[in-house]
């Protein structure tokens, strides 16, 4: 099959097994450039490890994805590492950010793992953080600040280096309403400012509104919400 | 408060950690396996004083012949024994080898033996039956070639590894003159010389036990607190429902209490299992029985007692410095900052406590022993006050650098506390190795001794009892493979009077007999040939050759070792008598009386010369001297072997010595075990956010070396202030035994090394787990 034109990343019959219990099963996806594709599903239905295989993290069982004309089961760990440094971005539901760092520095890492220097990578990470109103915080430990400003840190990170697919697995799952939706307009918007595709996991609908297009995840079976895969 | 609500929250805290699901079992777990490793090695060195007086008992109930002589023997009776001692050496190992000859039916039983070995046939300990069974033992056979016949009871030996035999003889009648051959009526019960210890030598012993112990009591400290970050951030939980700071102190301290409990159940079961093993080990020549170990019942019950104890002190004074609040987010980013006055008042308190001793030597050195264990601890303690403010001062001012480097760095300046605590056990074992490898080498010289031997001429001495002809002797080790040259010398003695009298003669002087060449290596002789005899002129004032060395005067040729039933053979000084010189011989002597040429003594004489041989060895040839001793052995059973060696240490220096190097190995194995158990403890915490930092592409290797740096900076810091107090402990330790102050860099660098070494061991095996941990499949929840 081939992947539907004009696609960035796409995904076909994918398998994943974690032991008896079959996490994907036959799966599909497909994301277009500045696209917000939400994963919708039930809790265990699927959805992060289709995200984490979509992503390179997790190498499926069986199928085929495809990002920008290269099949990435055919690449390396090394290859693929490289890939989520320079074209992915990521935000996690709890941030997942280096408790050690400073924000300034958590937001500057990916850019300082691609070799740029400290000072130029932190003046980058200072404008991102400007975009999403958490420059404030540049001095502070991910320790010291609320939920909603460290997802804010989070996506800042996410975009730094200027990433054309941002994978974002339940990014206002540990917050409340307000922030959740301030978090979700952010993201997007600052995504659609640099044409970057956004792989969404929720099960809120409220969230996955700010999507263009649901696909829905049950028992690692994936079904597009617009068209059926 | 009172005690009902101490013991309300403690016991709360205690059911937490056993309900906290996977997560908090695997808590208590750790915590338990660290402080049960700790609790073993504290049951280990409570069970030392059992070990020790029941090697003592054992040493003391087979106690023979050596404790014996001087003793007046019995007469030969149904219930005696003729025994011969034959102890050996092979591979640096010694061999308690005996001859047993029983002198009737009832002949009285030596520890350990069912029945005496007939002639030809030994009972053997089980490690030399292993060792003779082993391709190792292939020269040891060739030396005790009686066939096995039993093995020796563990009531016969003083430790589960040692080498022993009892081998059956006919012959030792013969040898009775022997002074190796005794007869007796029993074994043991023997009189000890009670010597009093050295006063310098308790000394070492206090500070070895403190300086081994405090690392144990250090990780047991820093195990109660394994987990603790993600406890914290569970008992904010209770903080949401209604409980206050200080009741969730003791809810946190009940749980580690749960956790030193278990310890104290597994410490018992790491010494049982340990107990067993002991048997199969040897550690620097020494091996215990399972059924010595056994620990003093108080020091064991204060073991019992404390660990708890401190389980709970520790966590109260751990959390004092931590916020936790209600929802559910503990601050700690901005811990206050570590004062040094009180931190530093510990080892100057420690310094005061041994000031007064100072220049006590060992002449009056009544050493009080609280104020040396109090000063040592305080000292030692001292370490582990002032690393984590060292720690926190030095991180907090480093930056730059790469990726790997800065979250390593960063990581550092948050929680030095824990880092720094990861290090402590091994800072203070490092820095009480460095204090007392400076005392030993300070007052090492007092307990060594320079030999006199020339080891440029020899490297071995053989003696051999009189009445074994010299000449097949020496072909036998000159045809030894490694063996250079063989300087042989028959020895004995001429006196004025006969040897058989009671008294034996009044002036006495020693022979020695050898061909041209042998009798060079002790005279420098002017011109020699067979039938010559010397008279030798000493640097020492030798009257007795003088009254002897008269041409003409008749003497009695003997062998002065055994008198009364001696040889007495008469010979006539010759006219032709000559004068030599006497040199240093090979064995660093310069010998008196007189040098004859083989053919100078009279032929009866022969059985009472005794032999003497130097040989020259090539030790580059594999066994040499083992080969040396059974070519001695098979001529001679009686045959003595000395090695030579430059210097001799006194057995009671090189006990104390050996006991620090077991001590510091179980220790250094501790410590590297705590360590591995604390490092994958903090990698399992930092699980998710290592899946993470994976995710978005970091390399492992940047991840690897940051725990790598995480580990490798703490230590260093560690070590260094380690070697900072150990050298001040040294010189304190050796201004109070008036030992000259000397700083010996190879034992700081040589101990820090292995302190080093142990890290980068730990690090080396946290790595697997740490690529493990780095999978992507720790993002997973479900």
């Amino acid at each position: 099959m081939t992947p539907p034109p004009g696609s960035l990343l796409t995904a076909e019959n994918l398998y994943k097994a974690y032991g008896p219990t079959n996490a994907l099963d036959g799966a599909g996806f497909s994301i277009h450039p500045g696209e917000v594709v939400a994963i919708m599903g039930p809790s265990g239905s699927g959805k992060s490890t289709l995200l984490h295989c979509l992503a390179g993290i997790v190498t499926p069982d069986s199928g085929t994805i495809t990002y920008d004309g290269r099949v990435l089961s055919s690449m390396s760990d090394t290859e693929r590492s490289a890939l989520r440094r320079s074209e992915f971005g990521f935000v996690f539901q709890f941030g997942q950010l280096v408790p050690e760092l400073t924000c300034v520095e958590n937001v500057a890492l990916p850019l300082r793992l691609n070799g740029t220097p400290r000072k130029e990578a932190e003046r980058t990470a200072l404008s991102w953080m400007q975009r999403l109103e958490v420059d404030d915080l540049r001095g502070k430990r991910p320790g010291e600040v609320s939920g909603g400003q460290g997802q804010r840190v989070a996506i800042a990170r996410a975009l730094v280096t200027g990433p054309r697919v941002v994978f974002a697995d339940e990014p206002t799952g540990a917050l409340d309403s307000l922030n959740g939706e301030r978090v979700m307009e952010l993201l997007t918007e600052a995504a659609r400012s640099t044409n970057a595709a956004v792989v969404l996991v929720t099960h809120e609908a409220r969230v996955a509104a700010y999507s263009d297009r649901e696909i829905v995840v049950r028992d690692g079976k994936s079904r597009d919400m617009e068209r059926a895969v | 408060m009172n005690v009902r609500q101490w013991a309300r929250d403690l016991r709360m805290g205690a059911r937490f950690a056993f309900t906290g699901g996977r997560e908090g079992w695997i808590r208590v777990l750790l915590t338990a396996v660290g402080v049960g490793l700790g609790v073993a090695l504290l049951l280990l060195t409570t069970a030392v004083p059992s070990v020790l007086s029941a090697r003592d008992q054992r040493s003391d109930a087979r106690a023979d012949y050596p404790d014996r002589y001087g003793h007046e023997q019995p007469a030969k009776a149904d219930d005696t024994l003729l025994i011969a001692k034959l102890d050996t050496t092979y591979h640096d190992q010694d061999i308690r080898g005996r001859l047993v000859q029983p002198d009737g039916p009832r002949a009285t039983l030596a520890p350990g033996l069912t029945k005496y070995p007939a002639a030809g046939d030994m009972v053997v300990s089980p490690a030399l039956k292993e060792l003779l069974e082993s391709g190792e033992g292939k020269l040891l056979r060739e030396r005790i070639p009686y066939r096995v016949v039993g093995t020796i009871g563990e009531s016969g030996l003083v430790g589960s590894r040692e080498l022993a035999y009892y081998a059956g003889a006919d012959d030792l009648d013969q040898h009775r003159d022997n002074w190796q051959v005794a007869r007796l009526d029993g074994f043991g019960g023997t009189e000890q010389m009670s010597e009093r210890m050295d006063p310098v030598l308790i000394l070492l012993v206090v500070v070895v036990l403190v300086a081994l112990l405090m690392p144990v009591a250090v990780f047991i400290a820093a195990a109660v607190r394994f987990g603790g970050e993600r406890r914290d951030r569970r008992l904010a939980a209770l903080r949401l429902v209604g409980s206050d700071s200080r009741m969730t102190h003791r809810i946190a301290a009940g749980e580690a209490l749960a956790g030193a409990l278990l310890g104290l159940v597994f410490g018992t079961v790491f010494f049982l299992i340990g107990r067993q093993a002991v048997g199969s080990v040897e550690i620097q020549g020494i091996s215990v029985f399972p059924g010595d170990l056994n620990p003093t019942p108080v020091l064991a019950a204060c073991v019992a007692l404390a660990v708890p104890a401190a389980a709970v002190l520790v966590t109260l004074f751990a959390l004092r410095g931590v916020v936790i609040e209600p929802l559910g987010v503990v601050r700690t980013a901005k811990p206050a900052r570590r004062r040094l006055w009180w931190r530093l008042l510990l080892p100057l308190v420690g310094l005061a406590m041994l000031y007064p001793m100072f220049g006590q030597g060992r002449d009056n050195g009544d050493f009080n022993k609280l104020l040396v264990i109090g000063g040592v601890l305080l000292l030692l303690a001292g370490v582990t006050a002032l690393l984590p403010w060292f720690v926190e001062a030095v991180v907090g001012r480093l930056g730059g650098g790469g990726v790997a480097w800065q979250l390593a760095v960063r990581r550092l300046q948050l929680s030095s506390g824990s880092a720094a605590r990861s290090v402590n056990g091994i800072a203070v074992a490092v820095a009480g190795a460095i204090a007392l490898q400076m005392f030993f080498a300070g007052i090492e010289s007092d307990y060594t001794s320079q030999t006199r031997y020339d080891l440029d001429r020899a490297q071995m001495s053989v003696t051999i009892p009189a009445g074994t002809p010299l000449a097949p002797v020496t072909e036998k080790f000159a045809a030894v493979k490694g063996v250079r040259k063989v300087t042989a010398l028959g020895v004995g003695s001429a006196g004025d009077k006969s040897w058989r009298t009671g008294e034996g003669p009044d002036n006495m002087a020693q022979i020695a007999i050898g061909d041209c060449a042998a009798l060079r290596d002790v005279a420098a002789l002017p011109s020699c040939h067979d039938g010559d005899v010397f008279a030798l002129d000493v640097s020492w004032n030798d009257e007795d050759t003088k009254a002897l060395a008269k041409p003409g005067r008749t003497l009695h040729l003997g062998d002065s070792e055994v008198s009364g039933k001696a040889l007495d053979v008469k010979w006539t000084v010759p006219q032709g008598l000559r004068h030599a010189r006497a040199v240093k011989d090979a064995n660093g002597m310069e010998r008196g009386g007189f040098l004859m040429t083989p053919s100078a003594l009279p032929a009866q004489a022969v059985r009472a010369i005794s032999g003497e041989f130097y040989l020259s060895l090539d030790e580059s040839v594999p066994d040499v001297k083992e080969r040396v001793r059974n070519a001695a052995l098979a001529a001679d059973p009686f045959a003595n072997m000395t090695v030579w060696t430059s210097s001799e240490e006194s057995t009671k220096f090189v006990a104390v010595r050996k006991g620090l190097l077991v001590g510091a190995t179980c220790v250094l194995l501790l410590i590297g075990a705590s360590l591995l158990v604390s490092q994958l403890e903090q990698l399992r915490e930092r699980k998710k956010l290592l899946s993470a930092l994976v995710a978005f592409g970091t390399r492992r290797r940047t991840l690897s070396l940051s725990v790598l740096w995480q580990t490798a900076v703490p230590v260093a810091l560690g070590l260094l202030l380690a070697s900072v107090v150990g050298l001040t402990l040294g010189m304190v330790l050796l201004k109070m035994s008036r030992t000259p102050l000397s700083v010996h860099w190879s034992s700081v660098l040589s101990m820090a090394g292995i302190g080093a070494g142990v890290v980068l061991l730990v690090t080396l095996l946290s790595l697997p787990p740490l690529l493990r941990l780095m999978r992507p499949d720790g993002l997973r929840t479900e």
